[in-house]
């Protein structure tokens, strides 16, 4: 059977940002759904939300209400929303209270019911909410395979008449196995909500769609005034075609060290800068993103720790002008703080705005920062998801900088506390060291990845300039990167320990 | 006492089925075709069950402003038992005010609940011919 034979299911959108993509496109067109999760998971909130993205007054949507939560009350709270629109009620989607018939009647009359309704107005979407209602109340005096039965032929007749059909539900992941809701179903999405410490953890899972692949997986989603907003796991990605790796350096902004580095990062690299606290990271990552905006190259900075104006007005003192590309829209300095977000949700922010000014550098000061903002439960996914984003990110060419701070230890060098030399494919380290009783500051190209670069250990200075590198490598020390170096002392070969001089 | 919105709306209702009434053979009163009119999408929206609940308490209100609607009561299916009776039992225009109080406070729980534009948006699927949009209370609220 040739592609062209086959018949082609459309797609619906559900309405809400991110889960198309998550479906695989948006949901089957005539499909029979089942939306399932515990009491407050959001799931009415999304029939509401599919429902108004779809219902027209030539295809409404029909909302079949039963023993759940009070209709007025269930208007009361969803028009709240953004995406309730009050003008589509009554013409393009109605509400039907079922309750009575479910409770004074049998299966075969709730049936007749839908079916009268269904065939008089001839709906895009059916909601039938509580569906799980239904069944309990049918549980005690129908047997097994009328339950089965009713349901068969609900979904023939939804099915027939061209409706997209979302049955909600209050279920728990037990009742999967050997409940014919789920058998008949074609697509099963299922919301859960978890307390992780002090924050709620949303998330959601494609169980089932039939007929297209969906992105397996629990992705996390949250609920605002616009109604939900889901947050693929794969970032929206998959499936992303790669550029062909440049062959460009990019100038860090600092002369002497885009010597160092063999003439500057190369295109496409990820980039760890690591030192303690006050050895310039983030300054070098500004003079980083300050160079690219004078190239012409749009960028991004995440910061986690000051506020966007603070960290404007900072590069401000070293000369480096940031506001005006704000202003002109080349810069975009993201100020993300607060405690509760996914890591998903964060990197879907940074993407947005990669994406929305077309960045080609981004800097993200600093990974501690940005694993501190995640809620605590999303920390485990951090290293993982910070994987998938700048796989993606220097895939398609963007320049990552990334800062993070090292405890300083006056025995060992190492590069990274995050085990995150993986995730970068060049690192610069900073260090503290004592010479001559002063406390001064070493850089070293630790790793290129894309060639060979300077093995010097260089003296550098922070100046109203920013990071400035001064004098030629240091020659004349031994055990440099120890942080107490040695005095090489060339007319004998006696050593002097500099720290007992 | 139930606010001027309502009280607004409703009688703009009692006149328009008063005016309809008059071009028709109906024996019922106005304020009795306004009810049955409201009732029938109520149902569908909440249920009988859910219906008698906003009635009962919209006819309890009333009661405070219009004591001769003592008489008045829900029945199970949601329907009024005993308004169109109390034309004969008291003064006339104290029976027309007695149901325009009550249709006032209906009106004023949907106003409460599901605010303006649901509300208006329901009466108008009821009397499409009429023209109920947010300007209905515009001129109430200036006074």
């Amino acid at each position: 059977m040739s592609t062209a034979d086959k018949v082609r299911i459309n797609k619906l959108p559900t309405g809400v940002p991110g889960l198309d993509e998550i479906l695989g496109g948006g949901l089957p067109e005539f499909s029979f759904n089942i939306i399932a999760g515990a009491p407050g998971s959001g799931k009415t909130t999304l029939a509401h939300q599919i429902l108004f993205a779809n219902a027209t007054p030539e295809r409404p949507a029909l909302y079949f209400t039963i023993l759940g939560e009070p209709a007025i009350k269930m208007l009361r709270y969803q028009q709240q929303y953004t995406f309730f629109d009050p003008a589509k009620l009554n013409n393009a989607v109605r509400f039907i209270n079922l309750s009575q018939v479910v409770l004074e009647k049998d299966l075969d009359a709730v049936l007749q019911e839908i079916t009268k309704e269904v065939e008089k107005a001839s709906p895009g979407i059916v909601v039938v909410d509580s569906f799980r209602t239904v069944v309990r109340k049918a549980l005690g005096r129908t047997t097994e395979v009328e339950l089965q039965s009713f349901i068969q032929r609900l979904a023939l007749l939804l099915t027939s008449w061209q409706a997209t059909t979302f049955l909600v539900g209050e279920y728990v992941e037990g009742e999967i196995r050997d409940n014919p809701v789920f058998t008949v179903s074609d697509g099963l999405l299922w919301l859960y909500q978890a307390p992780e410490r002090n924050s709620i953890v949303r998330k959601l899972q494609i169980v089932k769609l039939r007929g297209q692949a969906s992105v397996p997986g629990l992705h996390t989603f949250r609920i605002t005034s616009a109604g939900l907003q889901a947050f693929s796991r794969t970032l929206g990605l998959a499936g992303q075609v790669r550029n062909i790796p440049s062959t460009r350096r990019l100038s860090i902004g600092i002369p002497e060290l885009d010597k160092m580095l063999g003439g500057g990062i190369p295109e496409g690299d990820s980039i760890l800068v690591a030192g303690a606290s006050g050895t310039g990271k983030s300054v070098l990552a500004t003079q980083f993103i300050a160079e690219g905006i004078r190239q012409g190259e749009p960028g991004i900075v995440v910061v986690f720790e000051e506020r966007p104006q603070e960290y404007a007005e900072r590069a401000g003192s070293f000369g480096l002008d940031l506001k005006t590309p704000r202003h002109e829209r080349k810069l975009e300095i993201l100020y993300l703080r607060p405690l509760d977000l996914s890591v998903d949700e964060t990197m879907h922010e940074i993407l947005d705005a990669v994406q929305k000014i077309g960045a080609k550098r981004l800097v993200i000061d600093s990974l501690a920062g940005f694993e501190m903002a995640l809620a605590p439960g999303f920390r485990a996914d951090f290293r993982e998801s910070l994987y998938r984003m700048i796989t993606a990110l220097t895939g398609v060419g963007v320049t990552i900088l990334s800062t993070v701070e090292m405890n300083e230890s006056f025995t060992e060098f190492p590069f990274s506390t995050y085990s995150i030399s993986f995730l970068t494919d060049d690192i610069i380290r900073l260090r503290y060291v004592c010479i001559d009783g002063q406390l001064r500051k070493i850089m070293v190209v630790i790793k290129m990845r894309g060639g060979n670069h300077s093995k010097d250990i260089r003296e550098y200075e922070i100046t109203s300039k920013g990071v400035v590198i001064v004098g030629d490598r240091l020659t004349d020390y031994q055990r440099l990167i120890t942080g107490i170096p040695v005095r090489l002392n060339r007319s004998g070969n006696n050593e002097e320990q500099l720290s007992k001089s | 006492m139930s606010l001027p919105e309502s009280r607004y709306l409703a009688q703009r209702l009692l006149t328009y089925e008063a005016a309809a009434g008059k071009n028709s053979e109906a024996t019922e009163s106005a304020a009795f075709r306004v009810f049955a009119k409201l009732r029938r999408p109520l149902i569908t929206l909440a249920g009988v069950a859910g219906f008698r609940s906003l009635l009962s308490r919209a006819l309890t209100l009333a009661r405070a402003e219009a004591p001769s609607l003592s008489a008045v009561q829900v029945a199970a299916d949601g329907s009024l038992q005993g308004l169109d009776e109390l034309e004969p039992q008291i003064d006339k225009e104290q029976a027309k005010e007695g149901g325009a109080i009550l249709i006032a406070q209906l009106i004023g729980l949907l106003l409460t609940f599901i605010g303006e534009g649901l509300t208006l948006s329901m009466v108008q699927a009821v009397w499409p011919e009429a023209a109920f949009d947010g300007r209905v209370f515009e001129k109430e609220r200036k006074a």
